[in-house]
């Protein structure tokens, strides 16, 4: 069998890329919380927390800005270091609406916002009321390639170029599976009218050795996605497993493939197997879009994107992530190739030592 | 081949309804097991407190009966007289014909455990329970189950280790129409309207028409060495 080595550079090259990026790339400041609970009209000290953030090295301006067209200066008190910082605020009693956020600014960090951290009592609400002019902010030096910050999900966020990768290599070694054995039910098709035509098993066998490796490196790659994706959900979800629906799709299909490597094991005689291990493998790659794919379009579950597209939308992916997140998957496409490549050859060795 | 496959796949249905009815002790002992089946769920649950697990045992007993009956169909297909008839039809009709019988002897067998469960569990939660969805439910769930299992059985049987296989082989591949008939069965008895369970009768016509059609294709290269 000729092998071509340029994808096998490529494939550690990006995955070398990837390992690099995804742990090196920060995270872009923010601000995390604040121990002001609740708001009223008069004077309120209080502490922000940042993360990533610069405090300490630039010209902070704070801000409580309502609805984006009411904005009330705060005054720093002191700058303790870089992710902690004292303030206080004189509150009016009219104000636009009950729709508060933090806005800090300095030239390092840029603009960090946290929304509607705290309760808002006892003011006057007046739609009409507007400051006469919004402060205007200063571009940050520090964050011009970083991963966003998102609550809850914060430096986890890295997980995306392992956990989502490793299903998009999963689909492609099933869809290679799911060919081999239509390739394989084709090629052994006996004549229309039943006279029975030997079928050359070295016509057959490849196409089943294929099928059947390629669906169990696909499975190693499921079993990988579904370990980052449990570790994932500790961190996000609160808990080792959830009752998602894509969640407990992917365990289904794990199960249907290693049924399918039972029925496999279980034959005997080469020719039937090959012809029953296709027939199930057709309904287990069918079964898998109809789980992952299908199913949880239907189903309220914890995954982005739900109800609607079991995936990422444009706006869960941004640049600075997608840069990573390509080479990610296409790297981790060519390992599984590269694996199913080296499995094919070792069982075919097996085979013919078997032979001789 | 004179006949055309309508025609065929009726001679077959008949010829199956006769060795049933000549048997009669195969669905006698498929609801004695249905019986004692829903008697120990009764014994352990002794009441069900809600919609949802009135829906989900429900279900279970279906499935674990279909699985019954599929074991039974695995060996009386052995029965001379129809093996002959098999050899003689095209493989297309003897799978819509078998998966035609199956469907309707699970749909029967299912028609037994709702009237078994209203027995046992009463209708305490079922107040606002759609009637006609429930049975909707019955039909297309039991139908899935019928084509996917019949489909399966067919397979198992060819391996040669067919009891032993069947149970791996076919608990997987009923999992999407399970889940799906589950809730729709929950919705039926939360009573809510055929609208907000659309999606539910979809996805179940869907899996059906998808069932069918993969063992419409795939029966053929199955049948016959």
């Amino acid at each position: 069998m000729k092998m071509h080595f340029g994808f096998k550079i490529l494939c550690a090259l990006l995955l070398m890329y990837v390992a690099i990026f995804a742990f090196l790339t920060p995270l872009s400041p923010a601000l995390l919380q604040t121990d002001l609970s609740e708001i009223k009209p008069g004077e309120h000290s209080f502490t922000l927390t940042g993360y990533n953030t610069h405090f300490a090295e630039g010209n902070n301006a704070l801000f409580l800005i309502n609805d984006s067209t009411l904005s009330i200066p705060c005054t720093i008190t002191e700058v303790m270091d870089n992710s902690h910082v004292r303030a206080s605020v004189t509150m009016p009693n009219e104000i636009h609406s009950k729709a508060f956020a933090f806005v800090l600014n300095n030239q390092v960090d840029g603009t960090v916002f946290l929304e509607s951290p705290m309760k808002v009592t006892d003011f006057t609400v007046n739609a009409e009321l507007q400051s006469s002019q919004m402060p205007k902010f200063q571009h940050g030096e520090a964050s011009f390639f970083s991963y966003p910050y998102q609550p809850i999900i914060m430096e986890s966020i890295r997980n995306l170029m392992w956990h989502v990768p490793m299903w998009f290599t999963m689909f492609f070694l099933m869809i290679i599976s799911l060919v081999q054995s239509i390739t394989v039910l084709v090629k052994g098709q006996r004549d229309g009218d039943q006279t029975i035509v030997a079928i050359n098993p070295a016509l057959i066998r490849p196409h089943d050795n294929k099928a059947a490796m390629s669906a169990a490196v696909g499975m190693v790659f499921c079993i990988l996605g579904l370990v980052t994706g449990s570790i994932w959900a500790r961190f996000t979800w609160d808990a080792w497993w959830t009752k998602d629906p894509q969640l407990n799709g992917a365990l289904a299909v794990f199960i249907v493939y290693s049924a399918y490597f039972i029925l496999r094991n279980s034959i005997q005689q080469e020719e039937n197997k090959w012809k029953l291990a296709a027939i199930y493998n057709i309904f287990a790659c069918i079964l898998m879009f109809v789980l992952l794919m299908v199913l949880p379009r239907f189903t309220e579950g914890l995954h982005p994107g739900k109800s609607g597209n079991p995936a990422f939308s444009q706006y869960d992916l941004d640049s600075s992530l997608r840069t990573i997140f390509y080479p990610a998957t296409i790297g981790f496409i060519l390992l599984g190739y590269w694996i199913y490549n080296i499995r094919l050859r070792i069982l075919k060795i097996e085979q013919d030592h078997e032979n001789l | 081949m004179a006949l055309s496959l309508f025609s065929e796949i009726r001679l077959l249905l008949g010829k199956e309804w006769k060795s049933e009815f000549r048997r009669k002790d195969h669905f006698a002992a498929l609801v004695i097991y249905l019986l004692s089946t829903l008697f120990i769920c009764y014994l352990s649950f002794e009441k069900v407190a809600d919609g949802q697990t009135w829906g989900a045992l429900l279900w279970v007993t279906g499935l674990f009966t279909s699985f019954n009956a599929m074991h039974k169909a695995l060996d009386s297909s052995h029965h001379p007289q129809l093996l002959h008839l098999y050899t003689l039809a095209r493989p297309t009709a003897v799978i819509i014909s078998r998966c035609i019988y199956h469907a309707i002897q699970i749909a029967a067998l299912n028609v037994c455990s709702l009237l078994l469960f209203l027995l046992f569990f009463g209708d305490s939660v079922l107040g606002k329970l759609d009637w006609g969805q429930l049975i909707t439910g019955l039909v297309l769930g039991s139908t899935g189950l019928g084509i996917t299992l019949t489909f399966v059985a067919s397979l198992a049987q060819r391996t040669g280790n067919g009891v032993g296989l069947m149970a791996i082989l076919g608990f997987p591949l009923v999992i999407p129409l399970l889940i799906t008939i589950v809730k729709f069965t929950r919705l039926a008895i939360e009573g809510v309207t055929w609208a907000s369970n659309g999606y539910q009768l979809m996805l179940l016509v869907v899996l059906n028409v998808l069932a069918m059609v993969l063992a419409y294709l795939l029966f053929p290269y199955l049948w016959r060495e």
